[in-house]
């Protein structure tokens, strides 16, 4: 039935999309540094996914090459782009006694910016970025859905069972003592921020080739960067934890687009529901034993400052 | 080669004006980079930026940054990250729709006017304080950052505005666009002055700015208000004092006995009042309509406002200088995006650029950095 | 008598000629803001095979001088050599792994480790950074777990590598942190006050661990403000007074008497000796009773167990122990600070056990917190500020005026040096900023006094000048004293009645005539 694979299809969109920002944000965050630009690096890889699939696409299929090999490249390549942006913020965040939520509201400033600038162009020029985008096959969704719990898995296992897991975790919890135990605090972050940010690009990029298969410059107004946010605190920043409430929100989200078409809900309550449903989830989180147990660590957002001296 | 952070043993003196200017000038420089990198001429960027610096339309911007800025001053002294200026702002301007639009419509319903602005100025200072509580609420009982809180709020504040001008604030006489009706001529705040507009430029601009000074002469007063306002909570006012201390050092008011929580709540809900009362009087002197998307067709001052606090240094002092700046690169980038040089990006890139640059050289004032070879 | 053969082993110094020299430190300064002059052109030579004991005061500039050899803080001026080969070689140290892998390590009264951690995931961050046993950043934990259980046996400590942190005693993260010393191979070890806190017998199993490092030709630097362990362990003592180097001798050429001259100067040693305000008032009325309290610490461990204690007004209640036994939670519940799992506190018979830090603050309570920079001063603000904030109770508009009066008295009374009264707190030297907090407290205090380790980096004058002014406000104004601290000589001056906490519970009450050992065994049991 159509219907159904539809539902299936897009479900698996933004589940993948939701969770992937989610997961990355989440890496970065446990090295020990707040990450208020999340929305406009979403925004910004989607700019960049735009500005480059396009070409690729014109490139690629012209050579009789697959629109998923496109697709992907697109993806990866805004992977990198938003890597770069993690690495900048790993680097100075840690070098310098600075603000990390001064920092992080900037760079999502200049990542809306970025983010119009890099797609402006291929928008106006092609229209309609649907025919660039990743074909409706059900086998297609589902190996970029399984690669996706896998990635989860490895992130997993990664964090809580490798040296170099430990590392960021010992970063986020107390800098200070992980430098005096020996971790270069700084090569550290700086891991977290390439693959915590290469994560999020992914993520943020299957919005536009996966999920909704449209861009226009007001997307940035969209605010999801802010739901994968709740989502990654209310969750603990936990790889497996992220599964089922990235799948919730990304869920909500479709439906409520759903119910818009379906049921005539107007459309303005319809794109509040998520954003009331994060504000639940945050009361929830917030008033249970939720708290401790997903607790946030423990340097989350402090300024590193080594040559502090104590009274 | 390694360079090194150290905290400086001295201060030096006016490093807040050193450090303003020097973040100023570098987030600008940043803000050219990216322009060329994208292709556009420098030059002409650099020439509107300057022209708007001297442009008399940035009057109203001028005094509604002062009176936002004063306003987030309050919640960002208090280690209060108050995101949600442009939430507070327009949820403010419901009642004002509601009062003089539909219950006291002249039409229908008139009443004297200054009553009709003097609610609409409480119910607004009211709305925008319960949207900032709100926030207050998550930050001080369930512990929760702010900063998504705010953030959050300023969307559902979007979309129930949206909402609303769908269905009940429909405007009934608007053909074209989707918006609210016009707010009644009567209960506008605007001064109109009619000047000649000739002799040499000089002249001419002076004209142009006392017809902008009367025309906003509520905004002005308003700034002027919530300055006076605002210095005499940190001076005087015991619980501007607590405000200082919980950006300070939070323990020491438990230590002392204050309940923290009291003081959160207090802070943010001032801070949101202030911010709503500023919607409400933009509102009767410059909106006189919502339209519909409102978020597509916002000024962004919630936002510009932070720019203005933060390039401060949390300063009251500096607080008119610092709005004069981003009065001037706000309508520089409008002024961008009418001469076909960009859209909407370019007030984006601005804030975002001279902000970076601002968060990045302002640990110079405390620290200074070695260089080893 | 152990002390004597212990001495006379350590006696035996290689030939302490320059060839002999593994880290040469010349000239280094670091000051810090304020400004604060923590060291002074510091030059010392390490020999190998010596254990150097580096004496001082608090604040006279031996940590950061130690943090310095450990990379934690980079020097103003000056360079630090070592021995590469035959040769001194310029080294710069900029990080604790870099210092490790030089062969450098730091163990601290405060063992650095991470509370939610595991042991082993702590040790992972060591071992990685070292490439110990090959051990890379997608080592597994579960390798890593291994790796370290087999050394531990070998070693001999019995400690489960996959216990987190927060379950350990202090003696065992202690043990973790010498586990560690193994593993990093450590040539020169560097204790910043790290054995003075423990047991007397894990102590000593210590030293016999550290004789067997300075026999393989390993080299010790022991910071401690504690003379005779000075004497007990060490081959030379070095003396820093005010951020120089006051003097370097060996140990078996002094005496603990030249020592204190050294650390103290010849003016000061003779104004050590105290003359306590005797209390003429009998014992006034129990002012603050408690009654069998249970409070948790921080990770939800009970940590106060069952307490009772009477404090009368017009008198001084003395709580000796090692720090980190409960007296900072059992202080921070009396005032209101720390919330109490069961049991009952009366001030004045008002039972205050749930009451907020207001009202007990408005039964006349005062406090002089532990952790300063937390409950004790707001820092950007400035000592009117701060002094206004504690003070002023009602009212929309704060009486500037009276409260710079306020100030200006407590200024001068307790020769706090700040550059003007509007000068932000933080721009105050440690101890300045101490005597702030501890003049208002003293002063604003009406019904009693809970004070925790209030002299802890002042002065040898200042801290005279406080624990008198302590004992005049109660004998002379009625006031109930509670104080605890961490230095014994301390509460041995300053109480009538002596009580010590050893694992959350009180023994005593004692007198202050009560022979010394018969205390510390108390405190180590």
């Amino acid at each position: 039935m159509v219907i159904e694979t539809t539902i299936i299809l897009r479900l698996t969109a933004a589940f993948t999309t939701m969770y992937l920002v989610a997961l990355g944000h989440s890496i970065f965050e446990k090295s020990g540094i707040l990450n208020l630009a999340i929305d406009g690096v979403f925004f910004l890889s989607t700019g960049v996914t735009t500005a480059v699939v396009v070409p690729l696409t014109w490139l690629l299929t012209a050579r009789g090459l697959s629109l998923v090999l496109s697709t992907t490249l697109a993806a990866l390549t805004a992977g990198l782009a938003t890597a770069i942006i993690g690495i900048f913020m790993a680097w100075t965040l840690t070098k310098l006694p600075i603000s990390h939520g001064a920092v992080g509201l900037s760079l999502m400033f200049l990542g809306y910016g970025l983010g119009i600038i890099a797609g402006y162009e291929v928008r106006l020029r092609v229209g309609s970025i649907r025919p660039y985008t990743y074909p409706d096959s059900l086998g297609i969704y589902l190996a970029i859905l399984a690669i996706t719990v896998l990635i989860g898995l490895l992130a997993y296992f990664f964090i809580f069972k490798t040296a170099l897991g430990t590392a960021i975790r010992a970063c986020g919890e107390n800098p200070h003592v992980a430098l005096a135990l020996g971790a270069s605090v700084l090569k550290t972050r700086l891991i977290a921020g390439l693959l915590g940010f290469f994560i999020m690009g992914v993520g943020a990029s299957f919005f536009v080739l996966l999920w909704q298969k449209y861009w226009d410059i007001k997307t940035y107004l969209l605010g999801y960067g802010w739901l994968a946010f709740t989502i990654a605190l209310a969750a603990g920043r936990h790889p497996i934890v992220l599964i089922p409430l990235a799948f919730m929100f990304g869920g909500l989200v479709e439906f409520s687009i759903t119910l818009q078409a379906k049921l005539g809900l107007q459309a303005d309550l319809a794109k509040m529901l998520p954003f009331i449903a994060a504000l639940i989830l945050m009361i929830i989180y917030g008033s249970t034993k939720l708290r401790r147990i997903f607790e946030p660590p423990g340097s989350l957002g402090k300024v590193f400052y080594k040559e502090e001296r104590t009274i | 080669m390694r360079f090194i952070v150290l905290r400086r043993k001295t201060i030096p003196r006016y490093h807040t004006w050193i450090s303003t200017a020097i973040s100023l000038i570098l987030g600008i420089l940043v803000y050219l980079f990216i322009t060329i990198l994208v292709g556009r001429s420098p030059l002409e960027v650099l020439v509107n930026i300057a022209r708007s610096f001297i442009s008399p339309s940035i009057v109203k911007d001028f005094f509604v940054l002062i009176a936002m800025g004063c306003a987030l001053l309050i919640s960002f002294k208090a280690a209060l990250w108050n995101i949600g200026g442009e939430g507070q702002f327009y949820i403010a301007t419901i009642p004002g729709i509601l009062l003089t639009l539909f219950i006291f419509n002249p039409r229908y319903n008139p009443a004297p006017a200054p009553l009709v602005i003097l609610l609409v100025a409480l119910t607004g200072t009211i709305m925008g304080a319960f949207w900032a509580f709100i926030a207050a609420l998550f930050r001080a009982y369930l512990k929760i950052d702010e900063v998504p809180v705010t953030l959050i709020l300023n969307y559902v504040a979007y979309y129930i505005l949206n909402y609303l001008i769908f269905g009940p604030f429909k405007g009934r006489y608007v053909y074209g666009y989707l918006r609210t009706d016009e707010i009644p001529e009567i209960y506008r705040l605007n001064v109109r002055v009619h000047l000649p507009m000739r002799g040499d430029p000089l002249q001419v601009a002076l004209q142009n700015l006392t017809v902008q000074l009367a025309y906003y002469i509520a905004l002005l007063i308003l700034a002027v208000l919530i300055y006076v306002f605002t210095w005499w909570f940190f001076k005087h006012c015991r619980i501007g004092l607590y405000t200082k201390i919980h950006g300070s050092n939070p323990g020491y008011l438990q230590a002392v006995g204050v309940s923290v929580n009291h003081v959160i709540l207090l802070t943010m809900t001032i801070s949101g009042a202030l911010i709503g009362l500023t919607g409400s009087i933009y509102l009767l002197s410059e909106l006189g309509r919502i339209p519909y998307e409102i978020e597509r067709q916002t000024a962004g001052y919630g936002y510009l406002a932070i720019l203005v606090s933060w390039l401060s240094l949390l300063d009251l002092k500096m607080i008119p200088f610092s709005a004069y700046i981003v009065s001037a690169l706000r309508n520089a980038g409008i002024a961008l995006q009418v001469a076909g040089l960009g859209g909407v990006e370019q007030s984006l890139l601005l804030i975002g650029a001279i902000l970076l640059t601002y968060s990045i050289t302002r640990f110079l004032v405390e620290y200074e950095v070695r260089f080893e070879w | 008598m152990s002390s004597k053969v212990l001495s006379t082993s350590a006696n035996i110094s290689s030939a302490d000629s320059v060839e002999n020299v593994i880290l040469s430190a010349r000239n280094i300064s670091k000051s810090f803001p304020g400004p604060v002059i923590a060291l002074d052109r510091v030059s010392l030579d390490l020999y190998a095979g010596e254990i150097l004991a580096l004496l001082g005061e608090n604040g006279s500039g031996k940590s950061t001088f130690v943090k310095i050899l450990y990379g934690i803080y980079t020097p103003d001026h000056g360079e630090i050599l070592m021995k590469t080969g035959r040769v001194l070689e310029r080294v710069t140290i900029n990080s604790p792994a870099d210092a490790m892998s030089k062969g450098i390590l730091m163990v601290s009264q405060v063992p650095q480790l991470i509370s939610k951690l595991t042991v082993a995931e702590n040790m992972a961050l060591t071992l990685t950074s070292l490439r110990i046993h090959g051990v890379k950043g997608l080592t597994s934990i579960k390798k890593i777990l291994k790796i370290i259980g087999e050394e531990s046996e070998k070693i001999g400590i019995k400690i489960d590598p996959n216990e987190k942190v927060y379950n350990l005693t202090y003696t065992q993260k202690q043990l973790v942190e010498i586990l560690r010393a193994m593993f990093v191979n450590a040539k020169i070890l560097l204790l910043d006050e790290a054995l003075t806190y423990l047991p007397l017998l894990e102590r000593r199993k210590l030293y016999q661990a550290l004789l067997k490092l300075k026999g393989q030709g390993g080299s010790i630097v022991i910071i401690t403000h504690k003379i005779s362990e000075a004497m007990e362990i060490s081959n030379r003592i070095a003396v820093l007074r005010a951020g120089k180097i006051v003097g370097v001798v060996n140990t078996w050429e002094t005496t603990i008497d030249q020592v204190r001259v050294m650390m103290f100067g010849e003016e000061r040693s003779k104004q050590i000796s105290y003359v306590k305000v005797q209390t003429i008032n009998p014992r006034g009325e129990p002012r603050i009773i408690i009654r069998n309290l249970h409070v948790e610490d921080d990770y939800g461990r009970e940590i106060v167990r069952g307490v009772n204690l009477t404090i009368h007004a017009g008198e001084v209640v003395g709580i000796a122990g090692i720090s980190g036994n409960g007296q900072r939670e059992l202080l921070e519940s009396i005032v209101g600070l720390r919330k109490i799992k069961s049991g009952d506190i009366y001030v004045d018979n008002v039972n205050v056990k749930r009451s907020g830090v207001r009202n007990i603050r408005e039964l006349g309570v005062s406090f002089i917190p532990d952790r300063l920079l937390e409950h004790g001063i707001s820092p950007e603000e400035s000592i009117v500020e701060n002094i206004a904030a504690c003070t002023v109770r009602n009212g929309i508009n704060i009486p500037w005026g009276l409260i710079e009066e306020i100030s200006r008295e407590l200024i001068n009374s307790y020769q706090i040096i700040a550059p003007s009264t509007k000068t932000p707190v933080k721009y105050l030297s440690g101890g300045n900023i101490l005597k702030t907090i501890v003049a208002r407290e003293i002063e604003n205090a009406k019904k009693a006094l809970i004070a925790c380790n209030p002299t802890r980096t002042l002065d040898e004058a200042s801290a005279i000048y406080v624990r008198r002014r302590i004992r005049e406000k109660a004998v002379n104004e009625n006031l109930a004293v509670l104080i605890a601290s961490e230095d014994l000589d301390e509460v041995l001056m300053v109480s009538d009645i002596i009580y010590i906490m050893n694992t959350g519970r009180l023994y005593g009450p004692l007198t202050p005539e009560t022979p010394r050992e018969d205390i510390e065994k108390l405190m180590v049991m």
